[in-house]
């Protein structure tokens, strides 16, 4: 069962870099022990909290997105609980998600696209075609409105 | 008294309507009409991770703005809503302005 994960922490600036890098690695090192992968890490650097988190105004934001098991995810948020200068972390499951989307996005191209042939277009939209449509349309639903009001 | 009529219709029509009209809520003529923005910019995952899209959901004292304001649809206000709880937690976004 191989589910893909989210995880963002936000690092203390009290920290160092080395302290936030030894983090990292040691995360990684609990994803192969248990059977996981990192498949990307984003370092956002250091950004301003919205608000204050223990007297601090400022936080180092890490990405990493890991896929693996519930048992991998639980066992670190263990860790980064323990982590005392971890001042916030998420972990969000994404893949189901993803899947969603990308079938929403496929059927909306592939609606547009039968659409446009039947009425004899060629299936992808030309640049700098149908702004007067929209426009069109939005003047009629103005006036859709104004019969509401009425009723 | 067919004059008086056809000058109400051509406005509102209120004329036909005047003497039982109990609200007598007088709407702006024309209101433009709401569309959810995502639906309309086909923005399909709303993520926690996008401040500049949430930060507009979250006006000044930080509350997020409801539906019969911002026009957004039911599908679309529930996702904006746990993104914006998301960032919340991570302090992406805050909870309150002081």
């Amino acid at each position: 069962m191989n589910r893909k994960y989210e995880l963002v922490y936000v690092v203390s600036p009290v920290a160092t870099d080395e302290q936030v890098s030894e983090l990292h690695t040691q995360i990684e090192s609990v994803v192969q022990r248990m059977g996981g992968r990192v498949e990307k890490t984003e370092n956002w650097g250091r950004r301003k909290l919205a608000y204050e988190i223990g007297h601090q105004k400022e936080g180092t934001y890490v990405l990493e997105v890991i896929t693996g098991s519930g048992d991998l995810m639980k066992e670190i948020d263990r860790r980064l609980k323990v982590i005392d200068y971890v001042i916030r972390h998420l972990i969000v499951r994404v893949d189901e998600d993803e899947q969603v989307v990308e079938r929403r996005r496929s059927k909306r191209t592939e609606v547009s696209r039968r659409r446009r042939v039947a009425r004899g277009l060629p299936p992808e939209r030309q640049p700098g075609e149908g702004q007067r449509g929209d426009f069109d349309d939005e003047r009629d639903e103005d006036h859709f409105d104004g019969a509401e009001d009425v009723r | 008294m067919n004059g008086r009529r056809s000058s109400g219709g051509g406005g509102r029509g209120r004329s036909s309507q005047g003497q039982q009209g109990k609200d007598g809520a007088r709407r702006p003529m024309f209101r433009r009409r709401k569309v959810c923005k995502f639906c309309a910019e086909k923005i399909d995952d709303i993520n926690y991770k996008d401040t500049k899209l949430l930060m507009g959901f979250v006006p000044e004292r930080a509350k997020i703005v409801p539906r019969r304001i911002s026009g957004t649809c039911a599908m679309h206000q529930r996702k904006l809503r746990t993104a914006i709880m998301r960032a919340r937690q991570l302090a992406l976004i805050p909870y309150t302005s002081e």
